[in-house]
C-alpha cells in the first residue's frame, strides 16, 4: 500500500486529466452532432470545407483529447490503487503531459475551426499542402505543431508510466536491474519466475497493459513526430516534399498503436474495477502474460492493415500488407483472453449491479462487438468491401464510444466518490445515461455499419442521395445520444459541487448511493419509459417527415449564388495560356487548345456556353468541377471566358 | 450490395447474435451466484481457450489470405484504361471505349494528393476499390459482366470537394 501523500498526488493528476478531457468531450461531441445534422438536413448544411474542418477537430478532439486523455488520467489512479506511486521524474512527466495535451488540443481547435484546416485527423501527406485555397501554409504549420504537442504529450505520458511501473519497491522485485524490472511489469514473472523474480507476490494484472502501451507508444510516436517536424519545415518553405508512400506508412505506424493507447489503459481499468464489483480476484491464468507479450511486439508491426488497398506497382507494399494480416490476427489474443478472464470474473459471482458496473459491463459487450467488426477490417479479402466506407466509422465509434467511452463513464461513476470524497449526485440519472448511451449508441453506430455495407463512402460532407433515408433515421437517435450525455455532465458537475454530501463505501470499496438520494420509484421508472418512448416516436416521426418530403421533391435545392459582376471582356490570347496552365484540358474537350478531356462536358459543340455561365462555373465550380475563384483573379477568369467563347466550335 | 458485403453481413450478424447471447448469459448468471469457488478451474482452462482462439484465427487466415487483390493479371486479351485523379475530378481515358466480357486493366494514378478509386454500379453497389498514391501507378483488373453506366467515386479523403469527385463511364455490350 502507498501512503496518503502519494495517493493525493495521483488523485490530483487523475482529476486534472478527467476534468480537461470531459470538457473536450462536451465540445467535440457537439461537433459530431453538427456533422451528422449537416449530412441529414439540407437546410442545416454547412460549407464543405467547414464540415471537413469540424470533422478534423471532432476526430482529434474526441479520440485523443477525450478518450485517450481520460484513460491516460485514469492510469495514475489505477497505478496508485495497486500500489504504484507516481513520483520524481514520473510525476514531472505526468504534469508535462497535461499541459502539452491541453495546449495541443487548443491549437487543433484554432487551426481547424478558425483557420479552416480541414485535411482530416489523419492529415494524409501531402494533402496539408493542397488546401485548394481553403487553408494556407500558416494553418498547416500551426496544425502540425499542435498535433506535435499532443504527440509529445503521449511520449511524456509513456515515460511517466514506465517510470512508475518500474518501481522496484512496488514490484517487490528481487533484481535492481531496470530491464528485469520492466520485464516484471510486462508480466514475464508469470512465465519465467526465476529470471523475473518477485518477493512475495507477482505483478498486479492491471500494471501489464500499461507497461505494454508505455513502451509501444514511444516507438510509435517518434517517427510521426519526425513527419510533423518535416511538415512544419515544409510549410515554412525550408524543405521540399517528403516521400508520399513513406509518409503514409509513418502515419499508420502511429495510427494503429494510438488506438491501443485507448484500449490498453482501459483494459487496466477493467482488470482493476471488475474484480471489485464481482467480489473475487481476476480469473486469469498465467497464459494471459503470453498474450501481452504478443501484444507488445505485434502492436507496432501491424500498421499496414490500414493501407491494405495501397499496393502501387514497383513497391513492396503488397508483401508488407499480406504479412500484416496474420500479425493483426495475433492481436486478437490479448482481447480474447482478457474478455475470457473478465467474463469469468463476472460469471456466477455476487456481482453488484450499479450504474458504474453496468457501464463497465456494457463496455465489455462493446469491446466484443467492435472487436468482431475489427476482424473483418483485419482480413484483406473482406476489407476490400468496407475499406473507407461508413462501416469503418461504425466500427471505431463502437470501439471508442461503446467500449472506451462506457469504461470512462463507468470509471467516473465508480471512482468520483473516492477521488473527490463526495457522493454521486444521482444514481437515477446515471442509470438513464448508461442505458441510453449503450442502447441508442448501438443503433446510431449500427446504422453506419449498415450504410457502409451498402457502399456509403466515409468522409463525405454530402452523401450520395441514396443513403439519405438511413442518415435521416439516425439523426434523431444522435440527438437522443447527445441529450443522454448532458445527464452525465450535469451529474458530474453536481457531484463535484458536493450536492449529495459525503461519499460512503461498502466493504468492497464500492460507493453507496447518496444518503437521502432518491432511488427508483415504480411510477418514476414508468414515467421515464413512457417519456423515452414518446421522444423516440416523435424523433422517428420527424425523420419520416423529412424522408417523405425528400421523396416528394419538396426540398428546395440549395444553389450557390453566382458572382458575375465586373467581368469585363477579357483577352483571349492570355486566356489560351491560362486554359493550358490551369489544366482545363484535363477534363474538357476544346479542339483549338488541343484538349480532349472527357471528364466534364465538351466545350466544343456546347450550346449552353454563355459568358455568365462560364464565369460562374469557373469561379464557383460545380460537382466535379473545382472552383477556381480562389486561384484565378477575376481578370484571369474573364480572359479564360473570352478565349473559350471565342474558340469553342 | 456486393457479394463480399453480403458475406460480411451474414458472418457479422451471426457473430453479434452469439456474442449477445453470451453477454446476456453472463449478466443473468449473477442472479444465482456460486456457493463454492470454482474460479481456479476457469483460470486453468484459459490455456484451452487460447488454443481454440488460435485455431479459429488460423482457419480464418487460411480461408481468406489467398483472396488478396494483389498482383492481378488481365491476361493478353485486355482493355487498358488509364485513370488519373486530381483534386477534384477523375480523367477516365479509354480511347477505344470499354466493352463488357473482356478484362479491363485500370492503371490508376494521381497528380496531386492521395485519392481512392471506388468503382460503383449506377445503382450504387461498390464493386472494387483501390488507393491512388501520387506519382505511382496501381493496377486493378475488373471484368464487367453487364453493359451500362458505371460511376467512380473518391474513397480517400482529398479536400473540400472530395465528395463531388465523381465520374461516369459507359460499358458497351461485348
Amino acid at each position: 500500500m502507498i501512503d496518503d501523500g502519494a495517493r493525493a498526488v495521483a488523485r490530483r493528476l487523475t482529476l486534472q486529466y478527467l476534468g480537461a478531457s470531459t470538457a473536450i468531450l462536451a465540445a467535440s461531441g457537439l461537433l459530431g452532432v453538427l456533422l451528422r445534422w449537416s449530412q441529414a438536413v439540407p437546410q442545416a448544411r454547412v460549407g464543405d470545407n467547414f464540415w471537413y474542418a469540424m470533422m478534423t477537430a471532432h476526430g482529434l478532439g474526441t479520440f485523443v483529447g477525450w478518450a485517450a486523455f481520460a484513460v491516460m488520467g485514469l492510469s495514475w489512479w489505477i497505478l496508485a490503487g495497486v500500489g504504484f506511486p507516481t513520483r520524481g521524474f514520473g510525476l514531472v512527466m505526468a504534469r508535462a503531459t497535461w499541459w502539452l495535451m491541453v495546449v495541443g488540443v487548443a491549437g487543433v481547435v484554432v487551426t481547424t475551426l478558425i483557420m479552416g484546416f480541414g485535411a482530416s485527423w489523419v492529415f494524409l501527406y501531402p494533402l496539408p499542402f493542397f488546401g485548394s485555397g481553403e487553408w494556407g501554409a500558416w494553418a498547416t504549420g500551426l496544425f502540425s505543431f499542435s498535433v506535435l504537442l499532443a504527440g509529445l504529450a503521449i511520449v511524456t505520458w509513456c515515460f511517466g508510466i514506465l517510470h512508475t511501473v518500474a518501481n522496484r519497491e512496488a514490484l517487490h522485485a528481487v533484481s535492481a536491474n531496470v530491464f528485469r524490472r520492466l520485464g516484471i511489469s510486462l508480466g514475464w514473472g508469470y512465465l519465467m519466475p526465476r529470471t523475473f523474480a518477485t518477493n512475495p507476490k507477482p505483478v498486479p494484472y492491471a500494471v501489464i497493459p500499461l507497461a505494454v502501451i508505455g513502451i509501444d507508444m514511444i516507438i510509435a510516436t517518434l517517427p510521426l513526430a519526425g513527419l510533423l517536424v518535416w511538415q512544419i519545415l515544409e510549410s515554412a518553405g525550408w524543405v521540399g516534399s517528403a516521400d508520399i508512400l513513406l509518409a503514409k506508412n509513418i502515419l499508420w505506424w502511429f495510427g494503429h498503436p494510438v488506438v491501443y493507447l485507448l484500449l490498453f489503459p482501459a483494459v487496466a481499468a477493467y482488470y482493476w474495477l471488475i474484480p471489485r464489483y464481482a467480489g473475487r480476484d481476476l480469473v486469469a491464468g498465467h497464459v494471459i502474460a503470453i498474450a501481452w507479450t504478443v501484444a507488445v511486439i505485434a502492436n507496432v508491426l501491424v500498421w499496414a492493415h490500414h493501407i491494405y488497398l495501397d499496393y502501387p506497382d514497383g513497391t513492396l507494399q503488397a508483401q508488407i500488407n499480406t504479412a500484416m494480416q496474420p500479425m493483426t490476427f495475433s492481436l486478437v489474443l490479448p482481447s480474447a483472453l482478457s474478455l475470457y478472464s473478465l467474463g469469468f470474473t463476472i460469471y456466477r459471482s455476487r456481482f453488484r449491479w450499479t450504474p458504474a458496473s453496468t457501464a463497465l459491463f456494457f463496455g465489455l459487450v462493446g469491446w466484443l462487438l467492435s472487436g468482431l467488426s475489427g476482424v473483418v477490417n483485419a482480413t484483406i479479402a473482406l476489407d476490400v468491401a468496407v475499406h473507407n466506407t461508413l462501416w469503418i466509422v461504425g466500427h471505431f465509434h463502437h470501439m471508442a464510444m461503446l467500449n472506451i467511452g462506457l469504461l470512462i463513464f463507468g470509471a467516473a461513476y465508480a471512482l468520483l466518490p473516492e477521488l473527490t470524497g463526495k457522493a454521486l449526485y444521482s444514481e437515477r440519472m446515471a442509470w438513464v445515461h448508461v442505458w441510453t448511451t449503450f442502447v441508442v449508441g448501438m443503433l446510431v453506430f449500427g446504422l453506419w455499419l449498415v450504410q457502409g455495407l451498402d457502399g456509403a463512402p466515409r468522409r463525405f460532407s454530402v452523401l450520395p442521395s441514396s443513403y439519405d433515408t438511413i442518415t435521416r433515421i439516425s439523426l434523431p437517435l444522435v440527438f437522443v445520444l447527445a441529450a443522454a450525455q448532458l445527464l452525465f455532465f450535469w451529474n458530474v458537475f453536481q457531484t463535484v459541487r458536493g450536492k449529495a454530501g459525503v461519499a460512503t463505501f461498502d466493504e468492497r470499496g464500492i460507493p453507496e448511493p447518496a444518503k437521502g438520494g432518491r432511488g427508483w420509484s415504480a411510477p418514476a421508472a414508468e414515467a421515464g419509459l413512457v417519456l423515452a418512448a414518446l421522444v423516440l416516436a416523435f424523433a422517428f416521426a420527424v425523420g419520416g417527415y423529412l424522408v417523405g418530403r425528400e421523396r416528394a421533391g419538396g426540398v428546395a435545392t440549395v444553389t450557390v449564388p453566382t458572382e458575375t459582376g465586373g467581368a469585363a471582356a477579357g483577352d483571349p490570347a492570355r486566356g489560351k495560356e491560362l486554359f493550358a496552365s490551369s489544366g482545363c484540358g484535363g477534363c474538357h474537350a476544346l479542339a483549338d487548345a488541343g484538349a480532349a478531356g472527357n471528364v466534364g462536358p465538351s466545350l466544343d459543340g456546347n450550346p449552353r456556353l454563355t459568358e455568365e455561365l462560364v464565369v460562374a462555373r469557373v469561379t464557383n465550380g460545380l460537382r466535379a468541377m473545382p472552383a477556381f475563384g480562389d486561384r484565378l483573379s477575376e481578370e484571369d477568369i474573364a480572359d479564360v471566358t473570352a478565349y473559350v467563347l471565342q474558340s469553342a466550335k | 450490395m456486393s457479394q463480399t458485403a453480403i458475406i460480411i453481413t451474414v458472418a457479422y450478424g451471426i457473430a453479434v447474435v452469439i456474442g449477445s447471447a453470451i453477454s446476456i448469459a453472463i449478466w443473468r448468471s449473477t442472479t444465482r451466484p456460486l456457493q463454492e469457488d470454482r474460479t481456479w478451474a476457469w483460470s486453468r482452462r484459459e490455456s484451452a481457450w487460447l488454443i481454440v482462439v488460435l485455431l479459429a484465427l488460423f482457419a480464418l487466415l487460411m480461408g481468406t489470405i489467398f483472396y488478396v487483390p494483389y498482383g492481378e493479371s488481365a491476361g493478353p486479351n485486355k482493355q487498358v484504361v488509364r485513370v488519373t485523379g486530381v483534386q477534384y475530378a477523375w480523367a477516365v481515358d479509354a480511347p477505344a471505349g470499354i466493352r463488357a466480357g473482356t478484362p479491363v486493366e485500370f492503371l490508376v494514378t494521381s497528380t496531386d494528393v492521395n485519392h481512392g478509386f471506388g468503382l460503383y454500379t449506377s445503382g450504387g453497389t461498390l464493386l472494387r476499390q483501390l488507393q491512388v498514391v501520387p506519382g505511382k501507378t496501381q493496377t486493378l483488373v475488373h471484368t464487367f459482366t453487364k453493359p451500362g453506366v458505371y460511376e467512380v467515386l473518391c474513397l480517400e479523403f482529398c479536400g473540400a470537394k472530395h465528395h463531388a469527385m465523381v465520374a461516369t463511364f459507359e460499358v458497351k455490350p461485348a
